[in-house]
């Protein structure tokens, strides 16, 4: 295999090309066992527990199945409710406060289906190369193509993160709370998750939070949802939405192109990685998937649903921030229900701001040849750490300059981020189907079927919200 | 290239992908009082993939691919998309936020 030409030129191994072969039995053992790293023996200790769960689900099926799935959920589950971020939240509660209920209900469930289609792709480039998404852009296409790549990710991660800021400070404001210290808190949550040096610690403290994205369940219970509605709009997709089909065809293709964007296939690859993921394990990361798309569809109906009161009042919700919401709602589901739905809109901004973070600094990583795990101490890695605090606090401290154009990039960011979406889509598909990449685990007929009609229709959306947004505008 | 790649690689994918490497090395029978001793490498390597370790994967990497003319096309294209549709948008905020002012 020719190498590119940011290959190292040394092959000490005497292999020119990866192999997945088990190191230990592999002809490279003698050579690597002077050479393990604290990430080594951290990701090989998450193998031995897997290996130990395994062994428990030959003796008791139920108990070590679930012992297997517990430890391999993680990466699918965080991306999904990652991308249930401030924004996405605050555009569910705009749809259920303009629409109601209705054909918006089963249409974010299939958002979330084509996510899911996504995203599973980006599980099985993980566990059988055990490279990151850019790592493989840059091995694979090359530097050119590569540098473009990472561009768009790294403008549309940082957009997006200030947007998250915007969220935890506006999900605090609620509360009386002081945008320097609500901004404060969020980057001391971020700072927390990643002291720990652990891949493990990480991903389930992250996970810790990211199941408070359910705060939108008990606030939607409090809003008295006809949940006999709710069932027919699932059924029927009706009643459709109404008004301006100009505005209603804006916002149907926003769900759209912002159920997937970059920094999920970014993110999820190197998370998965970064568990150290094998091949046998690609059947609990479509688990893992799937239950983050549940969860996030589940949790993102709720936030239409906790909105839906606005709705029958007639109150034009469609300029409304986070703490808006939370103060229009509070006479109509209470002051408990616009609380939760507050802290909702915070948590969604501080889990999104931590996958995003670490999402530019695994590609910061993997592009450069630097340590890109989180199994590494901050010592031994502190560039991609730097990467992942710097970029937080950078868009931290953009939230708080006086007259900065946080307008202009909430305006931005989601068309950004729906036009990066094409040429990561098409990096993702021409991967997935290499066979010198993926050996056995390409995409089969159906799979391809499946993920070429998705990445038709997320680019057909990409483009029509972007003309669409550009004429609006204009 | 293929040649090159070789067999082997495939192979190896292959089997690991249906998991027919010898169950025991693959995955050490783990039993409740095995708590693995990490600090011996063997250990550590019995528990990893080869492509897992650090050392190995900064020493080893997929060599560039050969980009077909249909492939160059599709992603000059969906560049020349970003980038054009980008300054578009910029100019179409700059002059809906200066308006609404």
């Amino acid at each position: 295999m020719k190498k590119s030409e940011n290959h190292s030129p040394a092959q000490p191994f005497g292999l020119a090309h990866p192999t997945t072969d088990v190191a230990a039995a592999s002809p490279l053992a003698r050579d690597l066992a002077g050479l393990l790293t604290h990430e080594d023996v951290d990701r090989a200790r998450d193998r031995w527990r897997v290996s130990r769960a395994r062994w428990a689900e030959r003796r008791s099926k139920i108990f070590g199945r679930f012992s297997v799935l517990w430890l391999l959920v993680g990466p699918g589950v965080l991306v999904f409710l990652g991308e249930n971020d401030a924004p996405s939240m605050l555009s569910y509660s705009a749809t259920g406060a303009r629409f109601g209920i209705g054909f918006f209900i089963p249409f974010v469930v299939l958002t979330f289906a084509m996510g899911l289609v996504v995203q599973e792709m980006t599980v099985r480039l993980g566990a059988v190369t055990h490279r990151g998404h850019a790592e493989l852009i840059f091995d694979r296409f090359g530097r050119f193509w590569g540098f473009f790549a990472m561009g768009d990710l790294m403008i549309g991660n940082f957009l997006t993160l200030v947007t998250e800021f915007i969220g935890i400070r506006a999900g605090l404001g609620f509360f009386g709370i002081r945008p320097v210290v609500a901004v404060g808190v969020g980057l001391a949550v971020v700072f927390a998750a990643i002291t720990t040096g652990r891949y493990w610690t990480w991903e389930r403290i992250t996970m810790g939070l990211a199941i408070f994205n359910a705060l939108f369940v008990p606030a939607a219970i409090l809003a008295h949802p006809d949940w006999g509605a709710v069932g027919r709009s699932l059924v029927t997709w009706t009643p459709l939405p109404h008004g301006n089909s100009f505005d209603v065809l804006l916002l149907i293709l926003a769900d759209i192109g912002a159920t997937v964007t970059p920094w999920m296939i970014f993110f999820q690859q190197s998370a998965v990685v970064d568990k150290g993921m094998q091949p046998r394990d690609i059947g609990a990361g479509r688990f893992d998937t799937t239950l983050g798309a549940v969860l996030a569809a589940a949790f993102g109906i709720a936030a239409i649903l906790a909105t839906v009161p606005l709705f029958h009042h007639g109150i034009d919700a469609s300029q409304f921030e986070a703490a808006q919401f939370a103060e229009a709602l509070e006479p109509r589901i209470g002051h408990v229900g616009a609380a939760l739905f507050a802290l909702g809109i915070f948590e969604a901004g501080i889990v999104a701001a931590i996958a995003i973070a670490t999402s530019s600094a695994y590609a910061f990583g993997e592009v450069f040849h630097t340590g890109h795990s989180l199994n590494r101490p901050l010592r031994d890695a502190w560039p991609f750490y730097s990467t992942l605090l710097g970029s937080a606090c950078a868009a931290a401290a953009l939230v708080l300059i006086p007259h900065a154009p946080l307008e202009f990039i909430i305006l931005i960011v989601n068309v950004i981020a729906v036009l990066a979406m094409p040429p990561a889509l098409a990096f993702l598909l021409l991967l997935v189907n290499d066979r010198e990449v993926m050996g056995d685990q390409v995409n089969g007929f159906w799979e391809n079927a499946a993920a070429i009609a998705v990445t038709v229709v997320l680019i057909c959306a990409g483009l029509g919200f972007g003309v669409a947004t550009v004429i609006h505008m204009s | 290239m293929k040649r090159q790649l070789g067999s082997k690689v495939d192979d190896v994918k292959s089997s690991n992908a249906k998991t027919k490497i010898g169950e025991k090395a693959f995955e050490p029978d783990a039993g409740p009082a095995a708590k693995p001793d990490l600090k011996h490498p063997d250990v550590v390597l019995s528990l990893l993939e080869a492509d897992q370790v650090v050392a190995a994967k900064q020493r080893m990497h997929f060599g560039q691919r050969k980009l077909s003319l249909g492939v160059r096309v599709l992603l000059w294209g969906l560049r020349i998309y970003v980038v054009a549709m980008l300054v578009i948008v910029l100019i179409s905020a700059f002059q809906a936020i200066h308006s609404a002012r």
